[in-house]
């Protein structure tokens, strides 16, 4: 007969090989990860990598007032995955990617990034979406150990390499946004009384902290509105009594929509600008179509506004990346059009594929995040201007360009401008944009991360 | 003074839509001392079958009175089914199952139509007019709003006052058994009652929807302001809940454009405990009078 704490002793022992073995299969991919990669057995490095498959997790609304559009980004992720399975996947492993509904409340956010970490087993958690649902879940994922990769939010939490050393951003932050969207407004309108529309968080706190650096003696009035109230009214007439000719929205799209019914309403026709976060064309002309009875016709309300971006535009049909994912998305994407959003998608994984080829053949999740810390930088893809990745940087895409909506498609104003937080210059980018590899997948040596 | 007119008209249109709510819970809470907290919820449902006719090409009227059909038998079938049978038990079983409903009917909107914004059209001009130069934030729109629910408080009204079918009504909701002895058929009454209110709810619903976005819990807001409106107004008096919806609809709209939106849901809670604890039977009723 076996003692209890002769059988502990013996569970004790199998985990301890075990997880010996996991450092064991994980140490020469960080070794030699520089050079080795034609010779090297593809092992099961880490927590969710097996010899064929890498598990990958996201959290996103699949339903709820957050679902619109959103809910499309996860699609367009895994329409690319497919896509690159189906071209071999990366060093031989297929990709699995699995989301889950957080129905945009931190709470669920909690409860299925548990699912996806301790049941699940991923190897990383990818662009998992929303400011106040992802700060819910960052100190978990980081005292985890799990890469926190290419988070699909704007906000500065994400860029804070010494508190979460596996976070890290993605899109241009929303201070980076609103300061090149503030500096063209301010060259451009320099006799403009400014109104501000933002979003009572962090998002609306970031943007207007980058607006305020270049508009800052423009501004007439700020107007803030809480998501779930849907009665911004009260807003709107507000910065039309201010006399607010220039209108800077920091909104999401339901409110960008919103907005403009409303100044509708009051006859109120200042020049708009929005974040690119409020300003898809598609999304938010579909929300105004129906009030097209009158005088408005489809995204007609949206004629003349003005934003930024930072990938190609769906509109841009002879872009290359467009015709890339449009191809991806024919082959294996679901129900639906390719939208912007599931370029959004597209594009993160494309990121992410970039990362997993520079972790080297057999990648474990310290060696990952090392090689987005180092090759980062140099990740070539759709987006117009670069990462700003570095051991001590973990903020996304430097930078945006300023468009302008007309006739249903975006033409834009500036060259791609890039900055940084703070009050770092803007300057133009001064690279050529990049176009797809022939086949469409990365191609990224993996990264000498010592 | 020119956000102080649009504020104010802003405030008196969705007022006139928490009216219409309030009416609907009094409606109720008159004929069987039961207050409706799936009101909303069957507003919403009834509302999305609008919008379904309406998307599938019929026009803004046909949309509303089905919607007002729908609301009639939808609001029998509840009481009938559904309240019914809890009746006359320990009074909290009854709004337990009404906070039941209101959960399902959400769920079932979520599955059948989406839980995602969608637009729903507007019968008249959304664009303001334009007085002297200065724009005003009242369109033809939000009078038809009013004005629907002031025919509909004066239908209400003259219902009650004037026609035997209200006064058995009103005598059934009084003295239920007293009623019945004298012949008044107090159980089609109250199912009576649950479809004419489950039809104002209806009317709100689609009155607000128009010209705005609506996703399965947009009434929720509306419903929680609508119950403050008919606490103001007593939750007697049909009278009383639209002016209480008035006022509400006004001051919300007050402290949304000079304190700042995110005090619109404290405001309302403010103005709920202040008519609590200052006047508990609400400004227009006469509940006192007949405990008596």
């Amino acid at each position: 007969m076996i003692s209890r704490t002769a059988r502990l002793a013996a569970a004790a022992v199998a985990a301890s090989l075990a997880l010996a073995a996991c450092g064991a299969g994980g140490r020469p991919a960080e070794e030699d990860g520089g050079g080795a990669t034609g010779g090297e057995a593809a092992t099961a490095s880490d927590v969710g990598i097996t010899e064929t498959t890498v598990k990958v997790g996201g959290h996103f609304p699949l339903t709820g007032v957050a679902a619109p559009g959103y809910a499309d980004i996860p699609t367009g992720a895994k329409a690319y995955f497919d896509y690159v399975n189906a071209n071999g996947g990366v060093n031989g492993r297929q990709i699995e990617y699995v989301y889950k509904d957080d129905a945009y409340n931190p709470t669920q956010t909690s409860q299925i990034t548990n699912e996806l970490v301790l049941q699940d087993q991923i190897f990383a958690m990818l662009g998992g979406l929303g400011t106040p649902t992802h700060s819910a879940v960052v100190d978990f994922l980081n005292s985890e150990g799990v890469p926190d990769l290419f988070v699909s939010s704007g906000s500065l939490l994400w860029d804070q390499p010494r508190e979460n050393p596996n976070t890290f951003g993605w899109q241009p932050d929303y201070e980076v946004e609103g300061k090149i969207l503030a500096q063209y407004l301010a060259q451009n309108f320099p006799q403009a009384k400014v109104g501000l529309f933002v979003q009572d968080d962090d998002f609306g706190r970031d943007g207007e902290k980058g607006a305020r650096q270049y508009l800052e003696s423009q501004i007439v009035t700020v107007q803030r509105y809480t998501p779930g109230n849907t009665d911004i009214a009260p807003q709107i007439a507000a910065l039309q009594a201010a006399g607010a000719d220039l209108v800077v929205g920091f909104a999401v799209p339901s409110y960008t929509a919103l907005s403009q019914l409303n100044a509708l309403r009051l006859n109120y026709k200042p020049q708009w600008a929005y974040s690119n976060v409020g300003a898809d064309l598609t999304l938010v002309g579909s929300l105004l179509a129906r009030f097209s009875e009158g005088a408005i016709t489809d995204a007609g309300l949206l004629e003349g506004v003005i934003s930024t971006s930072y990938l190609p535009n769906v509109t841009q049909k002879d872009n290359a990346w467009v015709q890339l994912f449009q191809k991806v998305w024919d082959e294996h994407g679901g129900e639906g059009e390719l939208n912007n959003f599931r370029i959004y998608g597209m594009s993160q994984a494309y990121t992410f594929v970039s990362a997993l080829q520079a972790a080297g053949p057999n990648p474990t999740r310290e060696g990952i995040v090392k090689a987005v810390e180092s090759g980062g930088k140099t990740f070539e893809g759709p987006w117009l201007a670069p990462f700003r990745f570095s051991a001590d940087k973990h903020g996304g895409i430097a930078g945006v360009a300023v468009n302008k909506i007309t006739g249903g498609t975006v033409t834009p104003l500036t060259d791609v401008l890039v900055t940084d937080n703070g009050s770092a210059p803007i300057t133009p980018v001064g690279t050529p944009p990049s176009t797809p590899t022939a086949n469409g997948i990365p191609d990224v040596q993996p990264v000498e991360t010592g | 003074m020119q956000q102080f007119l649009n504020v104010t008209l802003t405030g008196l249109a969705q007022g006139a839509v928490y009216s219409a709510i309030a009416l609907a819970l009094v409606l109720i809470w008159r004929s069987t001392r039961i207050v409706n907290f799936a009101q909303g919820a069957m507003a919403m449902f009834t509302t999305y079958i609008a919008l379904s006719l309406i998307e599938a090409g019929q026009s803004y009227w046909v949309g509303l009175l089905v919607a007002l059909v729908s609301g009639l038998v939808l609001g029998a079938l509840v009481e009938r089914v559904v309240v019914r049978p809890v009746e006359g038990g320990p009074e909290l079983n009854a709004v337990i199952v009404t906070l039941g409903l209101f959960v399902g009917f959400q769920a079932l909107a979520a599955i059948l139509f989406g839980s995602t914004f969608v637009s729903f059209p507007a019968p008249f001009d959304l664009r303001g007019f334009t007085v002297g130069g200065v724009n005003i934030a009242f369109t033809p729109n939000s009078i038809f709003v009013i004005a629907a629910v002031v025919v509909v408080m004066l239908a209400l009204v003259a219902l009650f006052r004037f026609t035997n079918l209200g006064l058995q009504m009103r005598a059934s909701a009084f003295s239920q058994e007293v009623s019945r002895l004298l012949g008044v058929r107090v159980g089609a009454m109250l199912t009576l009652g649950w479809a004419l209110a489950a039809v104002v709810g209806s009317l709100a619903g689609v009155l607000i929807a128009g010209g705005n976005l609506v996703s399965p819990n947009y009434m929720d807001a509306v419903v929680v302001f609508g119950f403050v409106a008919a606490v103001l107004g007593g939750l007697e008096s049909p009278g009383g809940a639209v002016v209480g919806g008035l006022t509400i609809g006004l001051l919300l709209s007050y402290v949304s454009g000079y304190l700042g939106s995110e005090l619109v849901a404290l405001a309302a809670l403010v103005i709920l405990v202040a008519v609590l604890l200052v006047r508990p039977q609400g400004l227009f009723s006469h509940a006192a009078a007949r405990r008596v």
